[in-house]
């Protein structure tokens, strides 16, 4: 591939994610994405995602014009010498990642290892407020990581057990650690371990629901990140909770690492200043002509499901 | 967000601030060993000038908690007052001073060599501000087996009125007299008058500092504001105390004039409602720093901001401020204050400070952030720490969210 390309790379807390997007006259096209466990040292992750996302773009370094770093080790990230670079929150990455696969979008759910963000956006699509859960891992991918280890279960069958509950079952612990007991104990009680397990989902779902009440629930509601990503059981605990449907766009854990690619070539093309201001207009979201198997047709030109399904079935 | 290098500009007053500092706490020392001296321990909004102009040397143990804050200690010593069964969830200030005792340690020796907080003869607290200090001032009065005294304010008040201003003068009068009684002595109605004036005199040159922050750019902010302000809690009615802000207050006009900066580049300016995070101050000034943004009004700074005496009886306005302060008002009050300070200081976006082991001082669990939101179309950002503790705070978590806070302004502009 020949050209300029921007890169997004997304530093979280269990996952790096990196994409790598090429403008052409008619919109931004993703021409490669990548994810790797952060690990202990995030300039390496952030530099093995990066490689991985321009080898699928076939792509090379010199050709990066620009690019974003953020997520909770944003500041750790090492771009090419020479890449222009900035750092953005993956509170604003996020926020415009799902703006972009879906314009009209007013709240953004982005469910991480250990943040879960809830992010309002006005009617001109510029962020309005956000909200962040505190300093506790209650709503987070960690709390269902948690709870699945002291079962002995993999996330994935923790997730396929909930979708097959069928009677509504509600966890009351705040805590983590707490929740976990109480799992435990409804085992013993004789509660359905498929209830028991969308019961986690809910938990989570709930918590979203403290962050999101603040901000109302007006307007369509997009969910993002790995948990999103790899358990289908907590689109249904969210749809069941906010009682609307909540878009999940093709790459939900690279939304913010999108997000990132997308502000990288839009500072480049207003030089240094951020560009952080919503799009001239908003675009009615608008699916691919129907040959998108998502649930929810994006935008033209975003990453398609051929992508996001590759990364399915990889651990959590 | 770029990072680029920017020169703070040191306050020149600093240095004599220190030195007024030291003497203070040098006394302290001196009153608590000379048999002929007495130490009292007063909270921070208290009824000092009553026990200035009966000749106590006053300590405020408020400050050692936010001095063991600052020291980033209070998280490692709370877990022994924990053990004696205050709630880790009570007042950090409180339970960190307690943790103190109990393990026989202070900064203040390190900082002035002096053994610790000077052993007290008589401890006067008032819950104008919270009920936390009752028990603290009494686990200390226990400790050192001295007389504990104290005010019980009527709370959360709208309008403050003259029954309300009835009701203290009662209880200082009472306390006067449980005084005059227990340590032989005779107040000295003429002396406290005076002490009054000068406390007056302190207050309204300390709010005529934090007003300077008016000016755009601003000559300080609130990281300044809160090593500035330790005169006028400390040494109300202190003559010392304000000839330094005398000076403090040139300095900053004089900054105003020339049009100095204490953030260069001055792009947002931002209130904090709220407690400070004490062991995060650096990090959190430097965050502001690098992004801009100047934290130019508080609170917090404004609570020593008291309305002027007049001349009229002393009683009547020690009663009248300490039930006019923001932590004892409604919510009403409180938000209708801020509405104003906003628009008094021109802010672009407001910090509010969950800080959870104070929730007297937490203004952000009752809707108030979103009301204001709403209302003036304000950004706001709910920042959940503590003031001492912690374990309450996460540092990477709350840099993200004052990055995406700045960015929100940003994405306004």
């Amino acid at each position: 591939m020949t050209g300029r390309v921007f890169a997004g790379v997304d530093a979280g807390s269990s996952a790096t994610k990196c994409v790598v997007l090429r403008f052409e006259p008619g919109g931004e096209t993703v021409v490669g994405h990548a994810v790797t466990p952060s690990g202990f040292d995030y300039a390496d992750a952030s530099a093995r995602a990066l490689r991985e996302a321009l080898a699928a773009a076939d792509a090379s370094e010199e050709q990066i014009a620009a690019a974003v770093a953020t997520g909770y080790g944003r500041a750790s990230v090492r771009f090419p010498d020479g890449v222009p670079r900035r750092s953005i929150t993956e509170i604003t990455c996020h926020a415009r990642g799902a703006r972009e696969w879906y314009p009209a979008v007013r709240h953004v759910i982005d469910i991480g290892g250990q943040d879960t963000k809830v992010i309002r956006l006005c009617d001109r699509g510029r962020m309005a407020d956000y909200r962040m859960n505190a300093k506790c891992a209650a709503g987070t991918g960690t709390f269902l990581e948690s709870i699945a280890v002291r079962l002995g279960l993999p996330l994935a069958e923790v997730d396929a057990l909930a979708m097959r509950s069928t009677t509504r079952l509600t966890l009351n612990s705040y805590c983590t650690v707490f929740t976990s007991t109480e799992v435990l104990e409804r085992i013993k009680a004789g509660d359905a371990k498929e209830d028991i397990a969308m019961g986690m989902f809910r938990a989570i779902a709930s918590r979203v629901i403290e962050m999101l009440a603040a901000g109302g629930r007006d307007g369509p509601v997009a969910a993002t990140g790995g948990v999103v990503t790899y358990c289908p059981a907590m689109r249904r605990a969210l749809e069941e909770a906010l009682e609307v449907p909540v878009h999940r766009p093709p790459l939900p854990q690279h939304a913010g690492a999108y997000g990132a690619a997308l502000l990288a070539a839009e500072g480049a093309a207003e030089g240094d200043s951020i560009a952080l201001h919503a799009a001239p207009e908003v675009r009615r979201d608008a699916g691919r002509s129907g040959s998108c198997a998502c649930d929810d047709p994006p935008r033209r030109n975003a990453p398609s499901c051929a992508d996001s399904a590759s990364l399915r079935g990889r651990p959590c | 967000m770029g990072e680029t290098a920017l020169k703070r500009v040191e306050i020149e007053a600093a240095g004599r601030l220190r030195a007024l500092m030291r003497r203070y706490f040098l006394d302290l020392d001196e009153a608590a060993k000379d048999p002929g001296r007495r130490v009292a321990w007063c909270t921070s909004v208290g009824p000092c000038e009553i026990l200035a102009a009966f000749g106590f040397a006053v300590y405020f143990p408020e400050n050692h908690g936010a001095l063991l804050g600052t020291k980033k200690i209070s998280h490692e010593i709370i877990p022994r007052a924990a053990g004696l069964g205050y709630s880790a969830e009570a007042c950090s200030y409180m339970n960190s001073d307690i943790g103190c005792d109990l393990l026989g340690c202070s900064p203040l020796r390190a900082m002035y060599g002096i053994d610790g907080p000077p052993r007290p003869d008589l401890l006067v607290y008032s819950t104008n501000q919270c009920r936390d200090v009752q028990e603290w001032f009494h686990y200390f009065g226990h400790r050192h087996e001295a007389m504990v005294a104290g005010l019980r304010p009527p709370r959360h008040l709208g309008e403050v009125t003259a029954e309300h201003v009835a009701d203290v003068r009662v209880q200082l009068e009472r306390l006067i007299e449980q005084i005059e009684i227990r340590f032989e002595l005779r107040l000295d109605r003429r002396r406290l008058r005076e002490t009054v004036e000068r406390s007056s005199r302190l207050s309204v040159l300390w709010g005529r500092v934090l007003d300077t922050a008016r000016h755009r750019p601003s000559p300080l902010t609130f990281w300044d504001m809160l090593i500035h302000m330790a005169p006028v809690i400390l040494m109300r009615g202190s003559e010392e105390a304000i000839a330094y802000y005398e000076a403090l207050l040139a300095e900053m006009e004089e900054r105003n004039a020339s049009g100095a900066a204490a953030v260069p580049g001055e792009r947002w300016r931002i209130y904090w409602e709220g407690m400070p995070v004490w062991p995060r101050l650096r990090d959190l000034s430097e965050k502001f720093f690098d992004l801009r943004a100047a934290v130019v009004a508080s609170t917090y700074c404004n609570s020593w901001a008291f309305e002027p005496y007049d001349g009229g009886d002393p009683l009547d306005w020690m009663a009248r401020t300490s039930l006019a302060i923001f932590i004892n008002r409604d919510e009403a009050s409180k938000e209708r204050f801020l509405e104003q300070t906003f628009a008094r200081f021109g802010v672009d976006g407001a910090v509010f400070h969950n800080a959870r082991t104070c929730p007297n001082n937490t203004n952000s669990r009752y809707g108030m952030p979103e009301r204001l939101r709403e209302r003036l179309d304000l950004p706001v950002l709910v920042l959940d720490g503590d003031l001492s503790d912690l374990r309450f705070f996460s540092t990477a978590q709350s840099m993200t969210n004052i990055e995406a806070f700045i960015e929100q302004m940003e994405g306004r502009s």
